[in-house]
């Protein structure tokens, strides 16, 4: 065999290493291009425009799109209706682990799924985390129920409140007003927390909760003109799961808390542990951005970093601060815990409340 | 509070604010054009454009749409019949005879200029009510409100016709309809039978594209021909604003209702404009033409639809609570721009108050001014062969009620309550007091609970709560006495021509709403009580009302149906079943390919037009739908067998 001459090796050493070099660099072209450049992410909302979840994910869109690796343009698809059941339905139909459909869900989701309610078929566990957005409820009362602070309530009478469904969000204030024993009656059938909140106006329930945001717009001037008193809020959780005072109104004790003075003992018995239950997905973790278990990595860590990022946004947080609340934007990574948790119920709870709703209220769940 | 007025004013003579208003007054107008695309439809479809605008000026482009939707939805329900927008389905009942009169201008122009006045008085009335709209709506408490509904629904008392027991068991067909769905009072699903569809209502759009568009064309097809005999547009423009000007005094208070038809809750613009219909005709003295053409009877309910735009307005910024779906989406944008409706709006935010008042008024007359401009060309449409127009026409509406949902359900509607409506049509059962009836019947129940559950029997001595209840009795007398008079009354535009269904028909449609009216109510008693009580009020009545309806049909002379009647009967039924089968071709193929096909096989097959007519004809039409669907957002299932 001919001996390959040492100027040929010489040239075949320096195309290899051109070889090498350009490999490399295309390499690490490829490897750097982010996985988001250039798509456009879906996010589902299974609720009609312009609803809380739906303003969120409007909101933080265009800041996501500015902060997240490859800057991914975002599109919201609306998918009212059927007690949201319908546009969860069609995520857990159309999604694939491509990352590029996302899902936005609120405690309307949560709810049946805690409540054992077959008609909802989705099933959370195919779906990670993203971006997860607590919200606060403040419930306070009109002066003319005689009610001057929280331990006042234990001696109040007639109080009237204005609810939309008792398998809804109110079920978390209703569940408080048993749990505190309070001569409270629940009214339900209106359409919306707005309307709940002019009958409040308008004298007809002297009792009611809100939203943080719709709490800090339409509520706060209230207090300013002495027609409405704050009382308590139903708390948010710490890095540990506890109940604690909710951050964006420090100054109001939280439902457990109002418990503990009117009886003189922590709370106990079958109202608190289905307020501890259902509080979580109602309030803490209300908010999530949900993506396929199986998405890459990468993507994760776009939406992740982004979060990060997010936080520091001093625009970001000034502006969403008014309409979210206040309430940091947060990873889902570090979250997964606390929302699995969430959602889970033990057997003698969730027939406990199925019980109550079907008795008090007349709820017939499958 | 003037200083701001002025501040917004200015921002006017920004070209790029012009601009945006324009934007939004063409986009409102077209869309207002297409059959069932109301207010929601315009707005969502301008709502991907705002984010990269200030606040003031997406707020210009969005209220420029809103605002001239009821001035444009006018159009199709003169010209064809079809509601443009549910709130516009009044203007059906006058508006389009006038056009098979001829006298479509007349009718067209009338409308544009009471929509102008009315949506500058709603915005006047607007302004001036800023500083005292809060205690004044709050003023209202749930007994006013119940007692507003239902004088509502006694207006539906003036429009029942020459047999009104028909038009009450219709107004009670319509309350039952209306409590389909989420119950207001109890956790309860009404009549949902178990589908996710159901439990949040029959949609609005659905019914009312359906009871007047869908058996109005399944009629003008049947009838052949176009829309209008006569030729001639003529000095119908001139006339029509002179009648303006000579019922200034309908217009005022059309106006006046409408308003607070959207600033009081539950009331929406719908309600609103029946509302405004059925007082136009109760103090109207000669009421023979109305339902055949009376010109008072576009002009009352086109002054009010605008105006409650305005109304809509206050409870939006004001309280943050939306007025209708338009103002939702409104009221979301502003959260997105951080600003925060409610009582802080008028101290903090009054500049873009007026810039959003100033944004209405200015769109108000553009809008108009447009309408005005392109009406004498769409009112040449009366004059085409109506075959032609048909498949343009269905596949708009078809897009229209499918955008409320989304889902089947609203093509089932659609078609259910054609074919109803249109049986109600050539029986004699007014659609009127139906609409009505399905309109007011969730608020009614609403405020009904409300004010039993919060006030206890008190609720009926408030003294707003007397006012209205006189009123009522008195709108009752009122109504009683005029039939027993033997007044002419009201009577919705039967079908021309000999009667295309005789006495057997007659009784056969009784006796079915008896058979829906008792099984309705077998079902009710099965719902917890406060869900049961209003389904039961609506229908036992109603079931008394329809066995006498039974015997007064069998001793009824028999009416002799010719073989033209027959054949034109049979004809509409071949129409309709082709409807239903685009609805089969959809099911199966997907939109896009059902409409070719559709659309296709209608011209060729039917109309007989020449192939390479139908051929682009099609083309066009599918083109259109695919780029209105994709700006809508609509998301059509795949077809069952494949295809999209």
């Amino acid at each position: 065999m001919k001996k390959i001459g040492f100027k040929a090796r010489r040239s075949m050493c320096s195309l290899l290493a051109g070889c090498g070099l350009a490999l490399a660099l295309a390499a690490q072209a490829l490897a750097a291009a982010p996985y988001y450049e250039g798509k456009t992410i879906q996010v589902i909302v299974p609720f009609p425009v312009a609803g809380g979840s739906d303003v969120w994910i409007r909101t933080i869109a265009p800041y996501l799109e500015k902060h997240m690796a490859g800057s991914p343009k975002f599109t919201v698809r609306n998918i009212g209706g059927g007690r949201a059941i319908p546009g969860m339905m069609e995520f857990a139909r159309k999604v694939t682990s491509d990352g590029l459909l996302v899902l936005v869900s609120s405690a309307t989701n949560y709810f049946p799924v805690l409540l054992g309610d077959k008609a909802a078929k989705y099933d959370f566990g195919q779906w990670k985390p993203l971006l997860v957005n607590p919200v606060g409820g403040v419930v306070y009362v009109s002066p003319g129920s005689g009610v001057k602070r929280a331990e006042d309530l234990a001696k109040a009478k007639d109080l009237i409140y204005g609810g939309i469904s008792a398998i809804g969000l109110d079920m978390i204030p209703l569940i408080s007003f048993e749990l505190l024993e309070l001569d409270a009656r629940g009214g339900l059938g209106f359409k919306g927390r707005g309307d709940a909140r002019i009958a409040f106006e308008r004298g007809e329930t002297n009792i009611d909760y809100q939203t943080t945001p719709a709490y800090n717009a339409a509520v706060v001037p209230l207090i300013k003109e002495g027609k409405a008193i704050p009382l308590m809020t139903f708390g948010q959780l710490d890095d540990n799961g506890n109940i604690v005072r909710d951050p964006a109104v420090p100054d109001l004790p939280t439902v457990p808390e109002v418990y503990e003075k009117i009886k003189g003992k922590k709370p106990s018995g079958k109202f608190w542990d289905t307020y501890k239950i259902f509080m979580p997905s109602a309030f803490a973790v209300q908010k999530i951005l949900w993506v396929h278990r199986d998405a890459p990595a990468e993507a994760l860590r776009a939406f992740y970093a982004a979060s990060d990022r997010l936080g520091k946004d001093k625009e970001f947080v000034t502006k969403t601060s008014k309409i979210l609340g206040g309430y940091p934007l947060m990873r889902g990574d570090r979250l997964e815990k606390t929302i699995l948790q969430a959602f889970q119920i033990d057997a003698q709870t969730q027939r406990f409340v199925r019980e109550w709703v079907g008795k008090k209220y007349h709820v017939k769940l499958d | 509070m003037w200083d701001a007025a002025l501040i917004a004013l200015e921002r006017f003579a920004d070209p790029l604010h012009i601009g945006m208003l324009m934007a939004g007054v063409l986009a409102g107008t077209v869309i207002g054009i297409l059959p069932g695309m109301g207010g929601i439809a315009s707005v969502a479809i301008l709502l991907p454009f705002i984010f990269k605008l200030d606040v003031n000026t997406a707020m210009v482009l969005l209220i420029g749409s809103v605002a001239v939707v009821h001035t444009s939805d006018t159009i199709t329900s003169v010209l064809i019949g079809t509601p443009g927008s549910a709130a516009s389905a009044t203007t059906v009942l006058d508006g389009h005879p006038l056009a098979k009169q001829g006298q479509a201008g007349r009718a067209l122009s009338a409308a544009f200029l009471s929509s102008l006045i009315g949506g500058l008085i709603g915005a006047v009335f607007l302004t001036l009510s800023l500083p005292i709209a809060r205690p004044l709506v709050l003023l209202f408490g749930s007994p006013e409100l119940l007692m507003l509904c239902v004088l509502g629904l006694s207006f539906a008392g003036f429009l029942t016709g020459s047999q009104p027991l028909k038009g009450a068991m219709s107004a009670c067909l319509g309350l039952l309809l209306g409590s389909v769905g989420a119950a207001p009072t109890e956790a309860v699903y009404r009549y949902s039978f178990d589908q996710l569809y159901l439990l949040d209502g029959i949609p609005l759009v659905g019914v009312a594209l359906g009871v007047f568009g869908i058996a109005e064309i399944v009629d003008l097809l049947a009838k052949g021909g176009q829309i209008s005999e006569r030729i001639g547009l003529g000095g119908g423009w001139i006339q029509g604003m002179k009648d303006v000007m000579h019922h200034w005094g309908i217009v005022v208070r059309g106006s006046l209702i409408g308003v607070w038809a959207g600033i009081l809750p539950g009331i929406g613009a719908t309600a609103g404009s029946w509302m405004a219909y059925g007082h136009v005709v109760a103090m109207a003295r000669d009421r023979e033409r109305f339902g055949k053409g009376d010109i008072r009877g576009v002009i009352g309910p086109e002054s009010a639809n605008n105006s409650v735009e305005a109304g809509d307005l206050i409870p939006t910024l004001l309280f943050s609570v939306p007025g209708g779906a338009p103002s939702a989406i409104l009221l979301g944008a502003l959260y997105f721009y951080g600003i925060q409706p409610g009582p802080r709006m008028v101290q903090e935010n009054l500049d873009l108050v007026f810039t959003i008042i100033w944004g209405f008024a200015f769109a108000n007359a553009i809008g108009a001014g447009l309408c005005l401009l392109l009406s004498p060309a769409l009112a040449r449409l009366t004059w085409v062969p109506f075959g032609k127009l048909a498949p343009a026409i269905v596949v708009t509406i078809f897009i229209g009620a499918f955008q409320s949902s989304q889902d089947f359900g609203d093509l089932f509607v659609l078609l259910g309550l054609g074919i109803v409506g249109w049986l109600m049509k050539q029986l004699g059962w007014a659609r009127a007091p139906f609409l009505v009836g399905f309109v007011l019947s969730k608020p009614t129940e609403q405020y009904l609970w409300l004010s039993i559950s919060r006030y206890g029997a008190e609720w009926l001595w408030r003294p707003g709560v007397i006012v209205m209840g006189l009123l009522l009795l008195a709108t009752i007398v009122w109504i009683i006495y005029g039939k027993f008079k033997g007044k002419q009354s009201f009577d919705e535009e039967s079908t021309e021509g000999p009667p295309a269904l005789g006495k057997t028909a007659s009784i056969l449609f009784t006796v079915f709403i008896l058979v829906i009216l008792t099984g309705a109510a077998y079902e009710a008693i099965s719902y917890p009580y406060l869900g049961a009580i209003f389904p039961v009020a609506a229908t036992v009545p109603a079931i008394f009302m329809a066995v006498i309806q039974v015997v007064f049909d069998l001793r009824a002379p028999a009416v002799g149906v010719g073989p033209e009647a027959r054949n034109r009967t049979r004809t509409a039924m071949g129409y309709f079943l082709s409807l239903v089968l685009y609805f089969f071709l959809i099911w199966f193929f997907g939109f896009l390919i059902a409409t070719a096909l559709f659309t296709f096989l209608f011209l060729y097959g039917w109309v007989k037009m020449p192939l390479s007519r139908t051929l682009s004809y099609t083309a066009c039409l599918v083109g259109v739908a695919a780029l209105l669907g994709w700006m809508l957002g609509l998301y059509w299932p795949e077809g069952l067998l494949g295809g999209w």
